[in-house]
């Protein structure tokens, strides 16, 4: 996961090195996700997320949609 | 050897990766928990398996235990309790938020190499300009981690 300056900056840059476009979404969501995702980690009892909690995770911050899926 | 044998591994990683900048040997690790290497490291061969660490390939040294990245990315982070690389923007933002303090992110923007710095202060993100922008799909995301 890169930082852009812009949505503008993403879509050149994905055509200009023949990537697809994936998800795009606020450096405010990126910061949700990391801080939801990592905060327990050094903790005891972390553990990883199952499939069906992870997406949970994505979506509580309103990362949603077939490219957010992890399971069946 | 069991899920707690690994979980004391699992943390010692952590705690010698943040407080050294740098992730354990399997043999600091074997030594810190009184085990010999073979054992430490076959937990580290456990803990890849389960997307716990990331090894470098055909090794035991670790080259990513997230957030953490024990090599130069284009990612650096900067708090008070000291300095690490993180693997992505989803990482490097992750390392202040795992040790809950504040902390900087420097990056810059992949098209135009324009810097961009992110600061985390009590607990929120500073208004900054900017997207993220994440390529490939999660499901696919430990098809090949490194590029991830």
């Amino acid at each position: 996961m890169l930082a852009f300056r812009s949505e503008a900056h993403v879509d050149r840059w994905c055509k200009a090195r023949r990537l697809p476009r994936g998800a795009v979404f606020s450096l405010d969501q990126a910061w949700q996700l990391a801080h939801e995702w990592y905060a327990d980690r050094m903790s005891t009892d972390w553990r990883r997320r199952t499939p069906a909690e992870a997406e949970a995770v994505f979506a509580s911050i309103g990362l949603t949609g077939s490219f957010w899926k992890l399971g069946p | 050897m069991s899920v707690g044998f690994d979980n004391d591994v699992r943390l010692q990683v952590y705690r010698h990766f943040v407080d050294h900048g740098e992730p354990p040997t399997a043999v600091q690790v074997g030594q810190a928990l009184g085990v010999g290497v073979e054992e430490a490291g076959a937990a580290f061969r456990r803990l890849e398996q389960d997307h716990v660490l990331v090894l470098s390939p055909g090794t035991l040294d670790i080259w990513m235990a997230h957030p953490l990245c024990a090599v130069p990315t284009g990612f650096w982070v900067t708090t008070a309790r000291g300095s690490w690389w993180g693997t992505c923007i989803w990482d490097a933002l992750g390392i202040p938020a795992m040790l809950d303090v504040d902390g900087t992110v420097e990056t810059a923007c992949p098209d135009c190499s324009e810097p961009i710095e992110l600061v985390v202060e009590d607990g929120a993100l500073r208004p900054v300009e900017g997207v993220a922008h994440f390529a490939v799909r999660a499901a696919r995301w430990w098809d090949n981690i490194g590029f991830t």
